[in-house]
């Protein structure tokens, strides 16, 4: 060990002693000063390259270490460059030595000082020996130095003017090992700055050399090298793999290594891992014959490649094992990682024994006290788990994972939370979600905001039913608020807005409205709830406690203590309350008229515009501007995803998760696709009897999925519909909708009839299922889903109704389980009620039938009788935005020509069908049938009325186009559209032939 | 590859580092100024945490990955990709350099020989990927180049 110049121990020793920071800067500010006087020459004479010619060797050294010291404790160090230069030109080594070194510290590659050592520096890489051999040197001394700096000072033009002579240097057969490794590495720097300088297939052969190398630093050089040129063009470099598993071979299988390599007796573990990494650029590599340019590999010779590889991963695999001592175990571990890693990559492609032992392995890992090893088996699953058919077995971990997210290591709660979230599907979202929520209240602050940010995109994804979404959204404010972005938000109201289907909308105005109540609640729960309320709170205006004038109470609680922003939405929210409701109107002005005075410009603005709007515009205009909000355009990536890649980068298991597909996002897709679709096939009047729109109406016979349950999917394969009585069953469901009796589903098993009579807002619905088999049918269930509009009560046989999948009961051959259903509608709906009919056969076969039972909207109509000008009045002031729905269908070409007879069969529909009151003079022709009705619910309002909806309907008959226009007018939108779709299915089955 | 690696004692003084990915200049902040305002906070990160808690800390885009041996602290900040355990082991081997050359390695003997801590780091690591393995190749080499001055 040399010694150390004096002046710098001694300068050390001072900045050691100094007591307080202050005490340091001043000593390192004189010593500055020091420095700077003895670079400066005596009577001013500057040698030609700025330097001063009267330092000693010695001097100069010491000063410039100085320099570096101070640098590196962190303070500037913007002089002296001339005399770092004159020690990098110098001829000896111990000066060129500081030289470089303070070089590489001092200056970035974009100073124009490194142009002037350029010529240096290309010397010194060139030129193999130094002049200074009288000490038995290494020959190669400079040019590992010149590389060094190379490597350490990268900019622009020193990668134009030396990277061929660094490429040079690597591969000339002169080159020592040391300059080798230097000059790969250095090489590899280059190129991560620009790509461009190393053109791949031609240097492809030159590394296969390098890797023939002897020398293990030499390998573990160029395999960072390799591995740093394949990831930016793996296909240059895919011929090199058989040299790379021939080098993890030699160490894994023979173990041969030399001794100075192995590191607690694992053969150099650090190349291995490079090794195992540039595999993993190639998942393809088991199964493909890697491209090779000069064809000499056979497939003998890839296949024999192929089976080393697989039994250097399988050992790995198989003889990692926990030791003494844990350097030997963290090398062997990090070896097993990197193996598991290569198998993640191959896929389903590599050996399912492998995949099978990985997963084995990871799921011992998850659970050990070693918190590193956990961490990185909570890593490396999330990885398996992007694999087909892995997921059931990591399920099987859930409970595992959970007790992680509950370590005392954050690092430790990221992971676990990371691969909840990769692990969660439609099966488990629920409890997972669940139990991120209530984690959620106890976790810090440091992992909240990715949290919310994860149960935000889980809850969408996998939401079944948009109102558990909805909740959870809430949750997530009134836990944490201050991290539900606004991008999370906004989300939710592009999905209510998207989603007219079923009661969403109403629901989440009601709960919303109901979230905020409370005189304390987050802000951003006021921003959704005022949002919401303004778009769709006239859906639960008749509900008790939620008239538009108490809509605007509880947002209006909150509007001293908002925001700006939140302000400004408020305003909108108003706006609509007052254009919609008369009450309002008196209790929004003074508010306007206190805000033109507003200090922020965006409400004084809303304000100002919204208070003059009626004045300055027509009503018609105004109606418009206030109108509810178009659909959102569905953009492929949420912002939420966006926002999830912007912080763990596109390679994150998560972020590749969050970007594909859940089922229930893909079904809700194809539904408002099919919507969209229905409607255009209408309007091109397609052929009504296949693919009309009634398959994907709502009131479809076939219940669509499994709204808010989990059942159990994969015990055993499951008999369902058969697709060819689909066609009869629609037809059988749209003809119950409007008889009191009817078989609503009949194949070579069982027959399902229904009966149903009305009453107001009550029904009484008998469900029979008949066994038309030849042999019992066992633990016979039928499962009928609660809906939110329907209050039922159920009887029925014994056990029909058990809830558990062994229960059930047995229906003998030729005899009936009955069901008997006792409804009573408290709100508009469009749906039908699911019902899941199971049961299993003698042979263990077993059936599902997901049914709908005909309890639809215009089963609780009755009928109102209505003077042609008062239907007229009514039917004007209904006009407009989505309390109209209007639609065209066209009958087939076989049907019977539109006559006068066929009207009243049309005429008959709507009457004794649909329940509606003719209203004959409101039709002058023969071609247009009018009705009025009211729907009946079972609600009370405030007081202590049952609400009812106004419901009128009208058919116009084109007979030169053998077409009707159905358009209905109702006080509600739920109801519009479920009296259209019933109208319709019924006018489609009374052409049909 | 390796960002940066550092040594620091118990106090938060910084006696090495070496950045390979220097660091993005902040607003008003120069490189050198945002590499000592990240080498505060991964003091503060590293000091903070529990012996019973990993060796690794998720920060910004990257890894890192530290030990301590005394009163000292070695962090590596790797990518995220990077293996961890193989850093954690690169710790560790400089750390028996180290030691192998001062014989029983302390605190003073970097503080009083930093520039010969440099050159060690400097045969064992470049451009940020590991360059040598071998104790003996590089303490054999670090000694050869001595000889010269």
């Amino acid at each position: 060990m040399a010694s150390q110049a004096r002046g710098l121990q001694n300068f050390i020793s001072d900045l050691r002693n100094a007591k307080s920071k202050e005490e340091e800067t001043k000593r390192v500010d004189k010593e500055l000063a020091n420095i700077r006087k003895q670079f400066t020459p005596k009577g001013g004479k500057v040698a030609e390259d700025g330097s001063n010619p009267a330092l000693s060797s010695y001097q100069r050294k010491k000063y410039v270490w100085k320099l570096v010291y101070i640098h590196v404790l962190g303070y500037d160090v913007d002089f002296g460059h001339a005399e770092v230069m004159v020690l990098v030109r110098s001829n000896k080594y111990s000066e060129k030595h500081v030289g470089y070194t303070a070089l590489s510290l001092l200056l970035r590659g974009d100073d124009p000082m490194v142009n002037t050592v350029l010529s240096t520096i290309r010397k010194d890489l060139t030129t193999p020996s130094t002049s200074e051999k009288k000490n038995s040197a290494p020959p190669d001394a400079g040019q590992s130095l010149a590389l060094c700096s190379i490597a350490n000072i990268i900019g622009l033009e020193l990668i134009q003017a030396l990277h061929s002579e660094v490429q040079q240097t690597l591969v000339a057969k002169s080159s020592t090992p040391n300059v080798k490794k230097k000059a790969a590495l250095c090489l590899l720097r280059l190129v991560r700055t620009s790509p461009k300088v190393v053109a791949g297939r031609e240097f492809a052969p030159q590394v296969a050399q390098l890797l023939q190398d002897r020398h293990l630093g030499v390998l573990t050089s160029a395999m960072s090298l390799l591995y740093g040129l394949a990831s930016q063009i793996p296909d240059d470099y895919e011929s090199l793999i058989p040299y790379v598993v021939h080098i993890l071979g030699m160490l894994v299988l023979k173990k041969a290594c030399a001794r100075e390599y192995l590191y607690y007796r694992t053969p150099s573990p650090w190349l291995q891992i490079k090794l195992l990494k540039f595999l993993q650029l190639y998942p393809t590599s088991l199964v493909q014959t890697p491209k090779n340019g000069n064809g000499k590999e056979t497939a003998a010779d890839n296949a024999a490649h192929i089976t080393q590889l697989t039994s250097i991963v399988s050992k790995i695999l198989t003889e990692t094992d926990v030791s003494d001592s844990i350097n030997k175990s963290n090398a062997d571990h990090a070896v097993l990682f990197e193996a598991v890693n290569l198998i993640v990559t191959w896929g389903s492609s590599g050996p399912d024994h492998l995949r099978d032992g990985a997963m084995k392995l990871l799921g011992k890992f998850i659970s050990v006290r070693e918190p590193n090893i956990r961490y990185l088996g909570l890593l490396t699953m999330a990885k398996l788990a992007q694999l087909e058919g892995s997921a059931e077995s990591i399920k099987k971990h859930q409970a595992t994972v959970l007790v992680s997210l509950k370590d005392a290591d954050i690092s430790v709660r990221r992971r676990a939370l990371d691969l909840l979230f990769v692990m969660c599907d439609t099966d488990n979202a629920e409890r997972i979600v669940d139990e991120l929520v209530a984690h959620l209240v106890l976790a810090d602050a440091a992992i909240r905001e990715e949290m919310v940010l994860k149960i935000a995109i889980l809850a969408e994804k996998y939401a079944t039913d948009l109102r558990w979404y909805v909740d959870t959204i809430l949750k997530l404010i009134s836990i944490s608020g201050d991290h539900v972005s606004d991008a999370i938000w906004h989300r939710v109201v592009q999905i209510v807005t998207n989603h007219p289907q079923g009661d969403l909308q109403a629901y989440t105005a009601a709960t919303l409205l109901v979230a905020a109540s409370p005189r304390r609640c987050h802000e951003t729960a006021v921003r959704v709830a005022a949002y919401v309320l303004g778009e769709f709170g006239f859906l639960i205006a008749e509900r008790p406690g939620m008239s538009g004038e108490e809509q605007f109470r509880i947002l209006h609680q909150h509007w001293a203590t908002s925001e700006y922003q939140t302000r400004a939405i408020l305003t909108s929210t108003y706006a609509k309350l007052a254009n919609l409701y008369e009450e309002c109107r008196p209790l929004v002005a003074p508010v306007f008229a206190r805000c033109k005075n507003s200090v922020d410009v965006e409400i004084q603005q809303r304000a100002a515009e919204y208070a003059s709007m009626r004045e300055a515009f027509s009503p018609e205009a105004v109606e418009d501007l206030l109108r509810e909000m178009p659909p959102f355009e569905d953009n492929k990536q949420s912002a939420l995803e966006q926002r999830l890649r912007d912080k763990e980068g596109d390679d994150s298991a998560a972020v590749v998760k969050a970007a594909r597909p859940s089922a229930a996002q893909r079904e809700r897709a194809a539904q408002s696709k099919a919507a969209a679709r229905a409607v255009e096939e209408v309007q091109a009047q397609a052929k009504a009897d296949d693919v009309g729109p009634i398959e994907d109406d709502p009131v479809s016979p076939m219940s669509d999925g499994s709204p808010g349950t989990n059942r159990p999917k994969d015990r055993t394969q499951k008999v369902g519909i058969p697709r060819e009585v689909i066609p009869a069953m629609r037809k059988a469901f749209s003809n119950l909708c409007t008889s009191p009796s009817g078989v609503l589903f009949e194949n070579a098993v069982l027959q399902v009839g229904v009966k149903q009579e009305y009453v107001g807002a009550q029904g009484r619905i008998s469900v029979f299922f008949g066994n038309l088999s030849k042999k019992p049918l066992f633990h016979f269930r039928a499962i009928v889903e609660d809906v939110e509009h329907l209050k039922v009560q159920k009887q029925g046989t014994q056990g029909l109704l058990d809830e558990d999948e062994n229960g059930g009961c047995t229906v003998a051959v030729r005899t009936q389980a009955k069901l008997l259903l006792l409804v009573e509608v408290t709100a508009p709906f469009d749906d039908a009620p699911a019902m899941r009919v199971v049961f299993e056969t003698e042979e263990g076969e077993l059936h599902e039938y997901p049914l709908r039972l005909p309890v639809v909207a215009t089963c609780f109509m009755e009928p109102v009788t209505l003077e042609p000008a008062a239907f007229m009045q009514r039917w004007k002031s209904l006009e407009g935005q989505d309390r109209e729905c209007q639609e065209v269908v066209k009958a087939p070409a076989n049907a019977p020509t539109i006559d006068e007879e066929y009207m009243t069969r049309i005429s008959r529909i709507v009457t004794e069908g649909l329940k509606f009151g003719r209203c004959q003079g409101c039709d002058p022709t023969p071609w247009t049938v009018s009705g009025a009705a009211t729907f009946r619910t079972g609600a009370k309002d405030m007081n202590g009325n049952n609400i009812n909806v106004g419901c009128l309907v009208r058919v116009e008959a084109n007979p030169q186009a053998g077409a009707f226009r159905v358009t209905t007018r109702t006080l509600h939108p739920l109801c519009s559209k479920a009296v259209k779709n019933v109208a319709l299915v019924s006018i489609k089955l009374s052409s049909s032939p | 590859m390796i960002r940066f690696f550092l040594l620091q004692n118990r106090q938060g003084k910084t006696r090495l580092s070496k950045w390979y990915v220097p660091p993005q200049s902040r607003g008003t902040h120069s490189v050198e100024a945002e590499k000592t305002r990240i080498e505060a906070e991964v003091h503060r990160f590293v000091t903070a945490r529990d012996k019973k808690y990993t060796n690794f800390i998720e920060y910004n885009n990257y890894k890192l990955i530290y030990r301590r041996y005394a009163g000292l602290f070695f962090t590596i900040a790797v990518d995220v990709n990077d293996n961890e355990l193989s850093y954690l082991e690169t710790i560790h081997l400089f750390v028996e350099l180290l030691d192998s050359y001062f014989s029983n390695v302390c605190e003073l003997d970097i503080v009083f020989n930093f520039n010969k801590v440099y050159s060690i780091l400097d045969e064992f690591m470049m451009a940020g990927e590991i360059e040598e393995t071998s104790k003996r190749e590089i303490l054999d080499r670090v000694k050869d180049m001595e000889k010269m001055e």
